[in-house]
């Protein structure tokens, strides 16, 4: 009489243990056969979560910081899932569809304070009268203001000049590298901020054109392949830089980057046929 | 005779809320339509976390396209009088690059939470995402926004598909849904493929709309 019992109570233990064990897979525990990689995952989410919030530290705004750690935390426990799905868990009803991808290494990290009170900001506004305004995407260059056509540069206006600048100085560079490298179209020193703006092919006295990367010191828009998007840019500067006559571009603009903070941006684009 | 002309006069009226009855429960038939979240093919009650996952997803604009080799989002989703909503309370972002010589120095999704709505358009449900708002530091001796710190403010809408759980960003989803993005007065164009799943309450189990 006492052995049936026993078997009973161990039945019924039996039973308690598989009842624990597909809790314990309901929640996200998996089967024994996916323990290693659901540890590995757990550990990688450990990981991504630690650095998410090391990196909101740093640049304390509230929330923000905390709630990407929760995310980057989160992915590291989805992948969780994931890999207990994969492994062959056993839990009830299975998943369908896709599981969301694990992130590698550590969140990009937040602005400093230090960078941003270095940054250019493009509080200015730039615009140009010679170009029809898009219906989406950078404007379009006319083919007038290219060597499709006269080559001259387009009208300027701009506005939004910081108080206590003293001159402004004018990019025109290709958005895409050409042979790695910056390329610039235009490049333009001491234009007065009083002015407002400038006309088409033509420059007030007191400027200075630099050498653009076509070799001339001039201004010259003329794709390599079918089209191509410009970036024009005007800096505002606190001091005068007096560069001289065909200036290197790119030194000037490491030395107008480092003192300006406020800039106006407008990107064209210009395609052949 | 008085009774009798009573019910007379009676009738019209009664026809007539009738007809307003019969036309109210008409126009409210698309209000019922409107999409809610589902988990395993049941409504959504109270509230779940969820997460949405994408490889290399890209933010263009002046024809330069950021990447960022995973983007994640982390929404507290609930249904809203039949409705689902939600609110976008992370946005963590991985290893972002540019097809330029510009490197990410930096880049923050900042301002949350971001409502979200679901809506319903030309037979497809989509997701709208608002006050959507990104900073970007871009970096490199050659880039031509070195040093720039560019501004991504906006709304962005994705088109749910529940054959494979996931919200899709693009040109067509951003104009079904009235999104619009923008960055120094231009537009951005938002790609991205992003599996999602529940990940507090409703974890392995299927997320549908309808």
């Amino acid at each position: 009489m006492t052995r049936p019992a026993k078997f009973a109570s161990a039945g019924v233990l039996l039973a308690l243990a598989a009842l624990a064990a597909l809790a314990l897979g309901g929640c996200g525990g998996g089967s024994s056969s996916s323990d290693s990689s659901s540890t590995s995952a757990s550990a990688t989410g450990a990981n991504a979560t630690a650095e998410a919030a090391e990196g909101g530290a740093g640049d304390g705004g509230p929330g923000s910081g905390g709630a990407s750690a929760g995310a980057a935390g989160a992915a590291g426990e989805a992948g969780v899932n994931g890999s207990a799905a994969s492994g062959g868990g056993s839990s009830s009803g299975g998943k369908h569809g896709p599981r969301v991808p694990q992130p590698k290494g550590a969140p990009e990290p937040k602005i400093t304070p230090e960078q941003r009170r270095e940054a250019t900001v493009a509080d200015m506004i730039l615009k140009s009268p010679s170009v029809p305004p898009p219906s989406s995407g950078p404007a379009v260059l006319p083919a007038q203001y290219t060597c499709d056509g006269k080559n001259t540069s387009p009208a300027l206006r701009w506005a939004g000049v910081p108080a206590g600048t003293k001159e402004l100085a004018l990019f025109a560079m290709n958005v895409q590298p050409v042979n790695g490298k910056l390329f610039f179209d235009w490049a333009v020193a001491g234009l007065d901020p009083e002015l407002g703006e400038i006309e088409a092919g033509k420059l007030p006295e007191g400027t200075v054109v630099g050498r653009n990367s076509f070799g001339k010191n001039g201004y010259e828009i003329c794709p390599q392949g079918s089209g191509e998007t410009y970036m024009f840019a005007l800096y505002a500067l606190p001091q005068r830089l007096s560069p001289g006559r065909g200036f290197e571009p790119l030194a000037f603009r490491k030395a107008v980057s480092d003192v300006s903070h406020n800039a106006g941006l407008m990107a064209l684009a210009y395609s052949r046929g | 005779m008085q009774e009798h002309r009573r019910r007379r006069a009676a009738a019209p009226l009664l026809v007539g809320a009738l007809v307003a009855l019969a036309l109210s429960a008409v126009f409210a038939g698309p209000a019922m339509a409107s999409p809610a979240w589902k988990f395993n093919g049941e409504e959504l009650k109270g509230t779940e976390t969820i997460l949405g996952g994408a490889q290399e997803s890209g933010l263009s604009m002046w024809g330069m396209t950021t990447t960022c080799a995973n983007f994640l989002y982390e929404v507290e989703i609930s249904n809203k009088e039949g409705t689902g909503e939600g609110n976008v309370n992370s946005l963590p972002l991985f290893n972002c690059y540019t097809d330029t010589t510009c490197t990410v120095e930096a880049i923050e999704a900042e301002s949350f939470p971001w409502h979200a709505e679901l809506m319903s358009t030309g037979g497809n449900n989509y997701m709208k995402v608002k006050g959507v708002d990104v900073w970007i530091l871009y970096g490199g001796w050659f880039c031509p926004v070195w040093g720039w710190w560019v501004h991504v403010t906006g709304s962005a809408g994705g088109i749910i598909d529940n054959e494979t759980e996931s919200a899709t960003f693009g040109p067509s989803s951003f104009e079904a849904t009235g999104a619009e993005l923008e960055a120094l007065g231009e537009s951005v164009e938002w790609n991205g493929f992003f599996p999602s799943e529940g990940f507090q309450w409703h974890r392995e189990e299927s997320i549908s709309v309808s």
